[in-house]
């Protein structure tokens, strides 16, 4: 059994959209096993994100969120079903989509300065002088209010300022589609609702579309569009709920929006009743 | 880093026992508890370095032991770290190599210098193969670790921007490898300059091996200590100049255990 679940249009304050629609279409994965049998990560799941739309994907761990991920990322082949960005199916790397690990440690390279990590993310790509490339880097460091730590390196920054280096990396690539796979997770939480703001901000600037993998119900609600509930292993979409928030979204406030709490009830309800944990911390 | 004050007086400390030593050789040789023939006074040892130095004779073999060096280094070095890439990166390619690799990496290096006589003769030849196979290995199975080592992560952040498989080995798995690659670099430089000087002593056609070898056999006791404590500021500047560019290199990586 399949959920299907159609795109919503962005409710962001996006006029103009400079994402790409990025449909999954019957996407299953297996792997090969310890004992060479066949374990299925990912059952069948279709989803469609329209242009410039935020999605979050929610799921017990272990479910396969990043796995589904790093398929859309072109990082691993699909078992069965297919990607498509625009209208175009997405085999190996695609040009226009970016990646936002978890570990930002792991993935800015601690040889280059913070401008040089930057520009590994286009300076490939386009034929640009070595002064306009830089332009470009300080545009999107600024943009992260990092716009002094070009010449630092990594490892001498804080983990919050090390993942605002992988975001305007990210972005200065000037994906359509913004992949995240749980960047907000190994940050402590008042770093994670200033990356969240900034997010929203970059994204309500920039109109990518944009798929962020999270186990944080909370996050999902208070940064996407739509939030797609996925089961436990292997992964089939249970549910997708529209947010229906206003935005631009605040701190504080929207979190304690009935809406937000009324979403969360039912979507926390959801998963701890599905990966059969009991709701009660301490039954009497 | 130490405040200066504390680096002279560590300074200060490690020149304590050697001057100790120097002084103790210098009373026993002059009052002939020990045979001054065989064991001369570190002062006429000086006295005779002082000639090699003054007359320019050290120049000659000081730079073949080093061209030597280097050349059976550069070579060694080249191809395990390619050979350790691919091996690192390919499990097909180390399946098929690692029992070779295994059965040749335990054998001393000297005992090939038969056969390496018998193939390529007494000369550079032969030196720069035995002191290139002595630096392989070390590099090799370090290459073979970094390689292995290398975050994931890094791999596919290059990847997701787009970079081919031939940037993703010049830009993330060679300088990721690097610390460990340098580290091994670091064992082979010594084990390298030890095959040259052995490698030297048996072909005799020159160089600070053949030198030392030399002036003892014609009982040129006293030239033949001067050589050595050649050899020993030579190994003393090398790895300092080694140190300096590994941190150079591998300044972003804590240092890593060999």
């Amino acid at each position: 059994m399949a959920v299907t679940a159609g795109a919503m249009p962005a409710s962001g304050a996006t006029t103009q959209s400079a994402g790409a629609r990025l449909r999954v279409e019957a996407l299953g994965k297996a792997f090969a096993g310890p004992d060479g049998a066949a374990v299925e990560a990912i059952g069948s799941v279709t989803l469609d994100v329209a242009p410039g739309e935020f999605v979050a994907v929610v799921g017990p761990s272990g479910c396969g969120k990043s796995t589904l991920l790093q398929i859309i990322a072109g990082l691993l082949l699909p078992s069965s079903g297919r990607v498509l960005l625009g209208d175009r199916d997405v085999t190996g790397e695609p040009a226009h989509m970016v990646y936002l690990f978890q570990q930002y440690s792991k993935s800015l390279l601690p040889w280059m300065t913070v401008e040089n990590n930057v520009m590994f993310a286009f300076r490939h790509r386009m034929k640009v002088s070595q002064a306009d490339a830089l332009t470009r880097c300080r545009d999107y460091l600024a943009m992260v209010g990092l716009g002094d730590s070009g010449h630092h390196y990594p490892w001498q920054l804080s983990g919050g300022m090390q993942q605002r280096v992988a975001i305007a990396r990210a972005l200065a690539a000037e994906p359509q589609v913004l992949l995240m796979d749980e960047p907000f997770s190994s940050v402590d939480a008042l770093t994670r609702l200033d990356l969240h703001s900034l997010i929203l901000d970059l994204w309500t600037k920039k109109h990518f579309t944009a798929v962020l993998v999270t186990h944080d119900v909370d996050e999902a609600i208070f940064l996407a569009d739509r939030v797609v509930v996925l089961t436990q292993r292997p992964a089939q979409l249970a549910e997708a709920v529209a947010t229906k928030l206003s935005r631009p979204r605040h701190s504080i406030e929207t979190r304690e929006a009935p809406e937000f709490l009324a979403l969360r009830h039912r979507l926390l309800d959801h998963l701890l009743t599905r990966s059969g944990r009991t709701r009660d911390a301490n039954p009497r | 880093m130490p405040i200066p004050a504390e680096r002279g007086t560590a300074v200060l400390a490690a020149l304590v026992l050697p001057l100790a030593a120097l002084l103790c050789l210098e009373i026993a040789s002059r009052s002939a508890i020990v045979d001054p023939t065989f064991i001369p006074p570190p002062s006429a040892i000086i006295g005779t370095l002082g000639d090699i130095v003054a007359t320019g004779a050290f120049a000659r073999p000081l730079a073949q032991t080093v061209l030597l060096l280097f050349a059976g280094y550069g070579l060694g070095s080249f191809a395990a770290i390619s050979l350790g890439i691919l091996m690192g990166a390919s499990r097909a390619v180390y399946n098929c190599l690692e029992p070779l690799a295994e059965l040749l990496r335990p054998l001393p290096k000297p005992a090939l210098l038969p056969a390496l006589i018998l193939f390529l003769g007494l000369g550079a030849k032969m030196e720069v193969t035995i002191v290139a196979l002595g630096c392989f290995f070390p590099v090799l199975i370090n290459t073979i670790q970094g390689v292995r080592a290398v975050e994931p992560t890094m791999i596919n952040t290059a990847r997701t921007f787009g970079h081919g498989s031939f940037a993703v080995w010049r830009r993330i798995l060679l300088p990721a490898s690097a610390p460990y690659i340098l580290a091994g670099m670091r064992v082979s430089l010594g084990l390298g300059l030890i095959l040259a000087i052995t490698a030297e002593m048996i072909a005799g056609t020159g160089g600070l091996g053949d030198s030392i070898l030399r002036a003892q056999r014609l009982f040129l006791v006293k030239e033949s200590y001067a050589w050595l404590v050649i050899l020993a500021l030579l190994g003393l500047v090398l790895t300092g100049v080694f140190g300096f560019i590994e941190r150079r290199l591998a300044f972003w990586s804590a240092p890593q255990v060999t």
